[in-house]
């Protein structure tokens, strides 16, 4: 359940081709709570993750975070070390599961022997424990995802954003997916989740969001 | 055909006698052609990083201006360099006319344009999502690049090794600002063009055997990078 606020998106907008994508008036995280982001083919979802994420630049953004207000921009490295997006496909880099995992560690300077620490924990975690030295690009749909979450677990994020993260899944992926989603929702971490098969994540989330020609609506959870 | 074949024999013979002046040369040729790349290449990548993944005004133009360049012969960029550092041109005051350092410049103009457009199509065929997983995941964008770099390396050697291949292999601008001067700035290349027109095939022979070796080893190489890179 939500227990404080995190961060409030006010008045994001953004156009493409001189029309006008995203109108949102206020877009509320909070510590713990998982949204539900539904909404049409192109509505628009995936900009307002990257968005959110850091990683897509909005044409107009206020930010409220810890009782200040902020600009996109000035707060771009804040919503970056607090928030991971993970793509529809993820995407893994061409090396082992193991050093992906590790890599946001790597980059973070952290040392090696608490890196291995944390990964193994990770794989363990996941149940990847087994796949650690094969290749992350020629891992199944349902473990690439997980090789993903993991990857952004050990980081400890404050808030997960998961594009589509059950899309192409037989149901055991999609059973072991929601499952780790559930723990991670469970430990503490928002999430904010969009999906087109509202039926698998529904049970997931604490608040429903529908993006609509450009805005958002509250809709039920059931 | 048997004066080639004696030709072809003393040219082994030359080159594995040891012979001095025969090594200087290629010692020269290597020198100059490795420094002129090893100049070339981060402000290539940088360039084609660049032209990939900003939106700037002048960028088509700056592709186009590159893949013309791709074609330029030698002897237009030695014409070039030897205006600008002859006595009468705008840098003759720095004397470096018929320097090593003047066919190092040569050589990196020569090069840059195959950098750049090999490294800019292998930074367009990168998958966009690779950038913004590594600064999601907390990467700078100096860590985020040098990941990209190493997910696309394949085409980035490969794009090097075309390079180092052209410039070690010209002659028309090394001879124009190198001069050909012997212990100094004869290369492999201005060397092969002055003995066959002394009609001295012999170390001729034995210096374009030495291109078509570092050709074979360049390959052989490249192959191997490749291998490691898939997947099990």
């Amino acid at each position: 359940m939500p227990n404080g606020k995190l961060f409030s998106f006010e008045t994001v907008q953004k156009s493409f081709s001189q029309q006008l994508l995203l109108d949102v008036d206020q877009l509320v995280l909070s510590a713990g709570q998982s949204i539900i982001l539904s909404g049409d083919n192109g509505a628009g979802k995936t900009t307002l993750m990257k968005i959110i994420a850091g990683l897509e630049k909005p044409d107009q953004a206020r930010i409220q975070y810890a009782d200040k207000q902020h600009s996109w921009s000035s707060l771009r490295p804040t919503l970056i070390e607090k928030i991971v997006y993970l793509h529809q496909q993820p995407y893994l880099f061409n090396c082992s599961v193991e050093k992906n995992i590790e890599y946001g560690l790597r980059q973070s300077g952290m040392a090696v022997a608490e890196r291995r620490k944390k990964v193994e924990e990770g794989l363990r975690w996941a149940g990847l424990s087994h796949l650690a030295q094969r290749n992350a690009r020629v891992l199944s749909i349902g473990e690439k995802q997980r090789v993903a979450l993991t990857r952004a677990r050990v980081l400890n994020p404050r808030i997960l954003l998961l594009d589509e993260p059950m899309a192409s899944m037989d149901a055991a992926a999609r059973e072991q997916t929601c499952g780790l989603l559930q723990e991670l929702k469970t430990s503490g971490v928002s999430i904010i989740l969009c999906s087109h098969e509202l039926d698998d994540v529904l049970t997931l989330g604490d608040l429903h969001l529908r993006l609509q020609a450009g805005k958002l609506n509250e809709m039920p959870l059931s | 055909m048997d004066s080639l074949s004696q030709a072809s024999l003393e040219a082994l013979k030359l080159l594995f006698s040891g012979d001095r002046e025969l090594w200087e040369i290629i010692g020269i040729s290597f020198s100059v052609s490795l420094r002129a790349i090893l100049i070339a290449i981060p402000f290539s990548i940088l360039i084609a990083f660049l032209l990939a993944y900003f939106r700037f005004p002048g960028r088509r133009l700056l592709i186009s201006i590159f893949h013309t360049l791709l074609s330029i012969p030698a002897v237009v960029v030695g014409l070039t360099v030897y205006l600008l550092l002859s006595r009468s041109g705008p840098m003759g005051d720095l004397k470096l006319l018929f320097t090593q350092t003047a066919m190092i410049i040569g050589q990196i103009i020569l090069a840059l344009p195959i950098l750049v457009s090999m490294c800019h199509a292998s930074f367009q065929a990168a998958d966009k999502r690779a950038w913004e997983t590594a600064l999601t995941l907390g990467a700078s964008p100096s860590q985020a690049l040098l990941t990209i770099m190493h997910e696309i390396r394949f085409g980035l050697l490969a794009a090097i090794i075309s390079a180092f291949g052209r410039i070690i292999a010209e002659v028309g601008c090394s001879m124009m600002v190198g001069g050909n001067i012997l212990h100094y700035t004869r290369n492999i290349p201005t060397a092969i063009a002055l003995e066959t027109s002394k009609g001295e095939f012999a170390q001729g022979i034995a210096l374009g055997m030495t291109l078509l070796f570092l050709s074979l080893l360049l390959n052989l190489g490249m192959s191997s990078v490749a291998g490691k890179g898939e997947m099990h």
